[in-house]
């Protein structure tokens, strides 16, 4: 209980310095996952759908716009180079890897479609669709 | 004696917050008003012929349970439906058996979300096989 008068109290700035790294850390490592999907798709709503749980690590997001544009990560391709993707990714990963289509509402379903004949072929036979389970406003 | 020695070996413990707290503040107004809120996700399964079954698949058993999805509306087994009647029906389908085969054909002009409507009142009836064709 006694303190002797030269133990000085705890040097919080080191510490401080620490926590503010870390959650800088986390800050930017979150915002790199949120920029690999389109924020401009807007999912069709299915509240009585399954919620996402434990994702597999293999899963592939395909993405369509309202244009029926076919895009993963971002970066927009033809039915026809999906294929050749699909294909690495069956060669790499196997058939069973899970493919989930976020498709906006509006899009046709010609462009699904072809994103779905691109599995197929492929061997791909796992697709999900992804839908809004509840809006957060 | 004992209270003045306290207060000297106090003193260099009490570290000025004042600048630390105002950054910190900072820090989380600037997170509050810049996160947007998340929307709650759900996956719809579906299964999808192998390449080998495709054939197979083409020729409907009777048992099977057919709904086409068209731009202007949906039909169960070739009967025009609307999406409550098509909600109550499934139900009673699921009612009687919730492994069943459901097969979705969607025409190549609707709209994805009517896709997604029917996928999502399969899954609420629990109805658990269901495969997606597309037609022309």
């Amino acid at each position: 209980m006694k303190k002797r008068a030269d133990e000085p109290g705890i040097n919080m700035t080191p510490m401080i310095d620490v926590v503010f790294q870390l959650i800088i850390f986390f800050v930017c490592t979150a915002d790199m996952q949120q920029k690999a999907i389109d924020e401009s798709i807007k999912l069709a709503m299915a509240p009585h759908g399954k919620p996402v749980e434990q994702k597999d690590p293999r899963e592939v997001v395909i993405e369509v716009d309202n244009k029926g544009r076919i895009s993963i990560a971002r970066t927009y391709m033809s039915p026809e180079y999906l294929y050749t993707v699909m294909r690495k990714t069956v060669n790499d990963h196997g058939q069973s890897t899970p493919v989930v289509i976020r498709g906006d509402g509006l899009t046709k379903h010609e462009a699904v479609k072809q994103i779905m004949d691109a599995c197929t072929r492929a061997g791909l036979w796992k697709v999900k669709f992804a839908a809004v389970k509840e809006r957060s406003s | 004696m004992a209270k003045r020695q306290r207060r000297i070996a106090e003193a260099p413990a009490e570290l000025n917050m004042t600048a630390m707290i105002d950054v910190v503040f900072q820090l989380l107004i600037f997170f509050l008003v810049t996160q947007k809120p998340q929307d709650t996700l759900a996956n719809l399964d579906v299964f999808r012929p192998s390449p080998e079954k495709k054939q197979e698949q083409l020729q409907t058993p009777p048992k099977m349970i057919r709904v086409q999805i068209y731009p202007d509306g949906f039909t169960i087994n070739d009967r025009p439906v609307g999406a409550e009647e098509l909600d109550s029906l499934l139900r009673k389908l699921a009612g009687i058996d919730t492994k069943q085969t459901i097969m979705i054909m969607c025409s190549g002009q609707s709209k994805h979300e009517d896709l997604v409507r029917v996928l999502d009142l399969c899954a609420k009836s629990g109805l658990v096989n269901l495969s997606v064709v597309s037609t022309n």
